[in-house]
């Protein structure tokens, strides 16, 4: 079993009374304990994940409910699921095969779709500078 | 009491079946539930088809399409300060224009289709191309899609004039209508209660007949928790069975569009316009299609003793009981009884695994709707933050355009999907969803129809959910399974709890096998067509609403 530790750096405000810490993060590890089996839930890291600018206080505010619902995601690590299969979506065994014909249509509503486009500069969708920061 | 006995002995009911209007007063009237009456007015004849009454008489032309059209517009016009069903409604001039080029094909003795006249509202996640489609959410306010969805498409195909898109919690995300990005819905059997959600607008506005049907979403109960709460039929089709081309993506293993009326065959004859394959949506089944609305409307179900005579009947016991109003289960039990006067079967049946469908719906749904909502970056569309660096600009516009429920919603999702946690949560959660389809099967092997409530009370008032989530997520209980294992069901008011001016409404929740719709309509028709002393009209219609107009 792999094991790479990640630092990561919690907000304070997320651990009362503690000062800026750097706690290790196990990524790749599979031995889960009932109630608490994966690191927290790091809000402001996951809003950056996803693209999502939150302010100080969102965090403070949805730590706890998110915390609190992800905790109760942990019953479904009290169950045997041995040998059971993931199933992606309800039965699709019966059907004949779904796939269409390589072939491009033009859509004909083309205005419409550039009608919606917050900043078009024809014939390009104009935004602001891209920097690789990650 | 034979109510007692439906708990404990999972065995036959009622030994003897004994012809349904002798007995089902005795039979329903049980100490825990408010004696069944009609709120309202004497006179309780069971619900007629409101699009076959249209046709009827557009056809025989006692009565326009244009008509027939104004007095829903004066019914929006006049609840809508009260209720707010609508996002968005259509130009009153265009709706007219519409049902006028119905009267003048009639005129012209030219041929009309099945929706012909029928005034229609559409949930704001399902795109509307010459309308406004924002899925409840500010990130797309103003948003007009480039196409219709293919269930509009084809509504309008036959005839359906679409008046309005109906309100809904962002995105999907919800189960009161409180979680809108613009306004809340009103409860038309009581203002200060929420319609449910996620489709409240669309139950709302088919209770407070401000459109003849609608359509709306179901990811974890949305069509069918709103319909119970609503007084109103909802159906939940079988996944694949409806396209989910232009339904704005939630969840997309669960999402479907379902239908809503105030009677089983209108819900049947909305699913017969919208169902099919398309090749537009590859997860769109190529299973036959039947005619749902046909079998039911040309049977005359009320004259024999047992029109459902054998069906086997498996009432849920996961369903039942603790966390569920007292009241709701006296309803549960008394429609059991009336099943059982119709010739029904009804024993109690386990599904093992049930409550854990609940986490393992959130872990998928959060962890899909993470991912589908990745596309509101406004760039292409939505509405945009301007801002020096892209990531900022992603961040900040979905930061202002999205409420705290989504954000949410989306934050969980990505955590249940981060390496390390995949296996934890979502996979895990699709080993439950494989535990619960077998479960259903089972139980649907041994029985024609499961049956439950739609949900373990009648609507909440506003704002008593909205600070505690796990609470808001326990309301869905009874709905979520059937999402997770892809089945169709159908909900039918059966009955009143207290609450409001004059009762609340209950609905009773019929789960069938896949692509089963045709035997849930008819069971649900026959049960709808025979229910004593209810009339599922709200008190505050009475004013403009008399007994015998259109129901």
């Amino acid at each position: 079993m792999n094991l790479a530790t990640v630092f990561v750096r919690i907000p304070t405000r997320l651990i009362h009374g503690c000062p800026p810490v750097f706690r290790p993060l196990r990524i790749g590890s599979t031995r889960l304990h009932s109630t608490s089996p994966v690191q927290p839930p790091d809000v402001a890291r996951l809003a950056e994940t996803a693209r999502i600018t939150l302010s100080l206080g969102e965090v403070e505010e949805f730590a706890p409910k998110i915390r609190q619902v992800i905790d109760w995601f942990g019953q479904l690590q009290d169950v045997n699921l041995e040998n059971i299969e993931p199933a992606i979506r309800a039965d699709m065994e019966n059907e004949p095969s779904h796939m269409r014909e390589d072939s491009p249509k033009t859509f004909e509503n083309r205005e419409a779709i550039l009608a919606a486009i917050p900043s078009y500069k024809e014939p390009y969708i104009e935004v602001p500078k891209v920097l690789n920061i990650d | 009491m034979p109510s007692a006995s439906l708990l404990q002995n999972p065995r036959i009911l009622l030994t003897s079946q004994t012809p349904f209007h002798r007995n089902l007063r005795h039979h329903i009237h049980t100490p825990n539930a408010l004696p069944l009456q009609a709120p309202l007015s004497v006179t309780t004849s069971p619900p007629k088809s409101s699009i076959l009454e249209i046709q009827k008489s557009i056809l025989s032309q006692t009565q326009k399409a244009s008509d027939i059209a104004s007095e829903y517009l004066a019914r929006i016009r006049q609840m809508e300060p009260r209720i707010q069903s609508f996002l968005h409604v259509a130009e009153e001039e265009k709706v007219m224009r519409e049902a006028e080029k119905v009267d003048m094909k009639v005129e012209r003795g030219e041929e009309i289709g099945p929706l012909a006249g029928v005034l229609v509202g559409v949930k704001d996640n399902i795109c509307t191309k010459d309308m406004p489609s924002t899925a409840g959410s500010k990130i797309l306010e103003g948003y007009r899609p480039a196409f219709d969805a293919t269930a509009v498409r084809k509504m309008k195909k036959l005839g359906a004039i679409i008046v309005g898109k109906t309100n809904l919690d962002e995105f999907g995300m919800g189960s009161t209508t409180e979680g809108s990005g613009f306004h809340g819905t009103a409860n038309p059997w009581d203002l200060s209660r929420v319609p449910g959600g996620s489709s409240g607008g669309s139950a709302a506005a088919v209770s407070a007949r401000q459109c003849v049907v609608s359509l709306g979403s179901d990811t974890g109960g949305s069509v069918r928790q709103p319909a119970s709460f609503c007084g109103v039929v909802g159906i939940k089709p079988t996944y694949g069975r409806v396209s989910r081309f232009g339904l704005m993506a939630y969840a997309s293993s669960l999402d479907v569009i379902g239908c809503m009326g105030s009677s089983v065959i209108d819900a049947a004859i909305l699913l017969n316009a919208i169902s099919g394959h398309d090749k537009l949506d590859s997860t769109s089944s190529k299973h036959e299609i039947v005619d749902y609305a046909s079998d039911i409307i040309s049977k005359d179900f009320t004259n024999s003793s047992n029109p459902l005579k054998g069906l086997r009947v498996g009432m849920i016991k996961e369903t039942l009981g603790e966390g569920v109003d007292a009241a709701v289960t006296s309803s549960i039990q008394a429609s059991a009884l009336h099943l059982e006067a119709l010739g029904c079967v009804v024993t109690e049946v386990s599904l093992p695994s049930f409550s854990l469908g609940l986490p393992a719906y959130y872990v998928l749904a959060s962890s899909e709707s993470s991912s589908n909502l990745s596309r509101y970056d406004s760039v292409r569309y939505g509405n945009q933050i301007a801002a020096d660096e892209i990531t900022a600009l992603y961040g900040d516009s979905r930061a202002n355009g999205f409420g705290s429920e989504v954000k949410m919603r989306i934050l969980m999702g990505t955590y249940a999907l981060s390496a390390g946690y995949y296996d934890a949560y979502y996979k895990r959660a699709q080993r439950v969803r494989t535990l619960i389809k077998k479960s259903f099967k089972d139980a649907l092997d041994s029985n024609d129809i499961l049956i439950s409530p739609a949900a373990p009370s009648a609507a909440y008032r506003i704002g008593e959910k909205t600070n505690d989530a796990l609470a808001m997520y326990a309301g869905d209980i009874s709905t979520v399974n059937v999402n997770l294992a892809g089945l169709p069901a159908l909900v039918v008011p059966c009955g009143f709890v207290e609450g409001g001016t004059s009762g609340l409404p209950v609905g009773l929740q019929m789960i069938g096998a896949a692509f089963d719709e045709a035997k849930l309509l008819k069971v649900g028709h026959v049960f709808e067509q025979t229910l004593q002393n209810c009339k599922f009209v709200p008190p505050l219609l009475s004013e403009s609403y008399g007994s015998d107009s259109t129901q």
